[in-house]
């Protein structure tokens, strides 16, 4: 799904290569020529091994306006991935900051320097995975797991998902089907909870979902099930009253997690709405679904990187396997990769 | 609604009104900030660029018009390559048509399905629904219920599955309605089996319309896709959905540009009701600091029954409390005070927010009060003195206060609309010139 990210990233790695040579190129002879006049008067048996150390390990600074170029087409190759307008800022800031004023020693590859500053600009930005298995064996049973988000974007479907990855993974699992406001949500999961074999705890179109959750749990605890995973309506952000309701449920079910859904393909918008979700509810994990429509993937940067939260699943196809455990090292090696 | 994108707008204009003289270096500021709104706001990139270059070469280039200051020769060109990226108003008729709904998933087909069938129904057509949509769960439950709410049918089978063979029986089950929606699966442009089975979808319901449904949050994939399906079946009207978010649409506008059409519609709420008839001239204007006037006439108009408000009276001039108290009778039947005021052209002018405040419970005590009123003070009020106000307080059981409060609000809403005056319909350059230079 990065493809398209990818090959922009390693157009930008060459370009930002290219102009230091470039700059590195007729500075060395500059360097060398003041130096050398010098070198006599210390006649003595190092007088080799310091010239030698002299050119090779002599350094180079890479100042701005030398990189100004290159950074402006990072910006813009950024941009165009939909890597959102302060995330694209965060990363060429990293580079910058990296790269400017940084001393090369003539004897490193600029390809090492290169990579290695957009790995660590990469790596700052999206933060950590993290490991959903890991965290069910490590909390007391059962872990409650609330999915929020804005409408459309997914939460029912990822819902179902994840059920099925975790009854893979040998978890007992119960959906408590908190859409009770959109028509259809409920015969929807339904359909969803049958198909992969697990239990469903749902009201009639129109109760209280604060009532459908709580009954899950109760559910989850007597029949001593692992995972509760909680599917909610879709509601915007600016609706004070169904974000109030949302922060009702939170506090009738107290969930372990509270997982954020929203779309790899959404643009700008994602960062303020997420960044409001994070506000009324918390969101410990994010989810973003639909990266298959995108080959670009920088939604799912900038968000992972605007709301500081790991980046747990992505979404990628409408089957129930279509779901993909995030890993920030394995993306990065992806986008940089030679392979 | 769309807040953001006008408000960085606005800073960027407003950089550029406080310059003495437009040389090259403030239209470059002026295009860079411009750029940053516009990619902030989800426009696709390559088209920003496209529209800045524009911009930049035309205000250098082109010689100012006689009579106007290069100032305004920026904004207006800044207006018309803004009108040019959103393209023309698309019609849409009342008349028999058969409407096909595309769009990714989760991008809100289905509720705005039902919203245009309860839209074209309250127009007078007979409307029907066909629910194509096989592959989701509840698809099909969810139709079926918001079509009962309206009293529309719909046609469907929760067990099929060959869209195909559905709509077919659909189609001839609803021969004698006027008005046919269908509603399709969400779908994105890489699923290819997917667009194979849209282009004949189309085929089959040889369908007047073919509509593309947007998200309003939708980043820089909307251009890509909008291209993809324009190609398989030749996009004629978009319409933006969850613009009552924060998102800014400009991947609407981009999916706009790409298909060469219009934007149809705008759904910007939950409820049935809330679907709006777009206006690109009014989006632009709204964009650079005005309000869409037309929006709201025409919202007003299903409202307000014939013996009530005629907003366009009002908005000639003549204001008087008796007015007001069937305005806000009838602006109680429109909905809430603050969207109503969100349409008006207001411009920069910043509205008190106690003008918001107006609850109804306070609506019925300022309708108490005029009730306790002569009917030449109402039709004149400027007669209210003290010793009047004391009999119509003691009248209407109220405190002087209250009455005053209630005469404060007249004089507020009587100077809102006074400034309105005069900018209905057209778009008023020479007006807008002028708020962009009060600004500075």
């Amino acid at each position: 799904m990065f493809e398209g990210l990818r090959e922009r990233l390693q157009t930008a790695r060459a370009r930002i290569g290219s102009s230091i040579q470039a700059v590195a190129a007729p500075q060395k002879e500059h360097g060398e020529a003041p130096g050398l006049p010098a070198q006599p008067l210390h006649s003595s048996a190092t007088f080799a091994d310091k010239v030698k150390t002299f050119v090779i390990d002599r350094e180079l600074i890479i100042t701005d306006s030398e990189l100004a170029g290159a950074l402006s087409d990072l910006e813009i190759m950024l941009l165009e991935s939909d890597v959102a307008l302060t995330v694209t800022d965060a990363i060429v800031g990293h580079v910058k900051r990296d790269l400017v004023g940084s001393h090369r020693r003539i004897g490193q590859s600029v390809d090492a320097l290169v990579v290695g500053t957009l790995r660590r600009a990469l790596l700052d930005v999206l933060g950590k995975g993290f490991d959903l298995s890991e965290y069910i064996r490590s909390h007391e049973r059962p872990v409650k797991i609330l999915f929020t988000g804005v409408n459309g974007t997914g939460k029912t479907t990822t819902v179902a998902k994840v059920g099925a990855f975790l009854k893979k993974q040998g978890f007992t699992v119960v959906i408590g089907a908190g859409d009770t406001y959109r028509a259809g949500a409920i015969e929807q999961i339904d359909v969803h909870a049958e198909r992969i074999g697990i239990k469903i705890i749902q009201h009639q179109q129109g109760a209280d979902p604060s009532a459908v959750l709580f009954d899950a749990v109760q559910y989850a605890i007597s029949h001593k099930i692992d995972v509760v995973l909680a599917d909610t309506a879709g509601r915007l952000h600016t609706k004070a009253n169904l974000m109030n309701q949302l922060e009702k449920i939170r506090r009738v079910m107290k969930p372990d997690l509270i997982v954020y859904v929203d779309e790899a393909v959404a643009g700008n918008d994602a960062i303020v709405r997420a960044a409001e979700f994070d506000k009324t509810v918390g969101a410990d994990v994010v989810v973003l679904t639909k990266a298959d429509m995108d080959s670009r993937g920088g939604a799912a940067i900038s968000i992972a990187h605007t709301i500081g939260k790991p980046l747990m699943f992505l979404g990628t196809g409408q089957a129930y396997d279509d779901i993909m455990p995030f890993s920030p090292h394995a993306v990065v090696e992806e986008l940089l990769g030679d392979g | 609604m769309l807040d953001s994108l006008s408000t960085s707008l606005k800073d960027a204009l407003k950089k550029l009104a406080g310059k003495t003289v437009v040389d090259r270096a403030a239209v470059d500021e002026l295009v860079k900030d411009l750029q940053r709104a516009l990619l902030s706001a989800d426009v696709n990139v390559k088209l920003v660029m496209e529209l800045s270059k524009a911009i930049r070469t035309r205000s250098l280039d082109e010689p100012p018009p006689k009579g106007m200051g290069v100032r305004e020769h920026v904004l207006r060109i800044v207006y018309q390559e803004l009108v040019r990226l959103i393209w023309t108003a698309t019609d849409v008729k009342l008349e028999p048509q058969t409407i096909l709904m595309a769009g990714l998933q989760g991008s809100g087909k289905t509720t705005t399905t039902a919203k245009l069938a309860r839209y074209f129904q309250k127009k007078g057509l007979k409307v029907g629904v066909i629910c194509a949509d096989t592959f989701r769960p509840g698809a099909y439950d969810q139709l079926v219920t918001l079509c009962q709410k309206i009293n529309v049918p719909c046609f469907g089978n929760p067990e099929a599955n060959d869209p195909l063979a559905l709509t077919r029986q659909g189609l001839s089950a609803f021969k004698d309605l006027e008005l046919l929606i269908i509603d399709t699966q969400g779908r994105h442009a890489l699923e290819a089996n997917l667009i194979q089975e849209i282009i004949e979808l189309n085929k089959l319901t040889k369908a007047t319309h073919r509509w593309l449904v947007i998200d309003a949050a939708l980043g820089q994939q909307a251009s890509e896709q909008a291209r993809r399906f324009h190609e398989a079946i030749g996009i004629d009207g978009v319409i933006i959905t969850k613009m009552d978010g924060t998102a800014k649409g400009g991947g609407a506008l981009s999916a706009v540009a790409e298909t060469k059409s219009g934007i149809v519609f705008i759904g910007s709420g939950e409820t049935i009701e809330d679907l709006d008839r777009f206006d690109p001239d009014g989006f632009i204007s709204r964009l650079l600091g005005m309000g869409d006037l037309r929006a709201l006439v025409e919202r007003a108009e299903e409202a307000i029954t014939a013996d009530a408000v005629d907003v366009t009276s009002m908005m000639k001039g003549k204001f008087t409390l008796r007015d007001m108290y069937q305005q806000l009778e009838a602006l109680n039947k429109m909905g809430p005070l603050k969207q109503i005021m969100s349409m008006l052209p207001l411009g920069n002018m910043e509205l008190p927010s106690d003008v918001y405040d107006v609850t109804s419970t306070k609506m019925v005590r300022y309708r108490i009060i005029m009730d306790s009123m002569t009917s030449i003070e109402l039709d004149d009020p400027s007669l209210i003195n003290s010793s009047r106000m004391q009999r119509i307080a003691h009248g209407a059981g109220a405190t002087l206060d209250e009455v005053r409060e209630l005469l404060k609000y007249y004089k507020l809403m009587q100077r809102t609309l006074k400034g309105l005056r005069g900018q209905g319909g057209k778009f008023n350059m020479q007006r807008l010139m002028k708020r962009f230079s009060g600004m500075q």
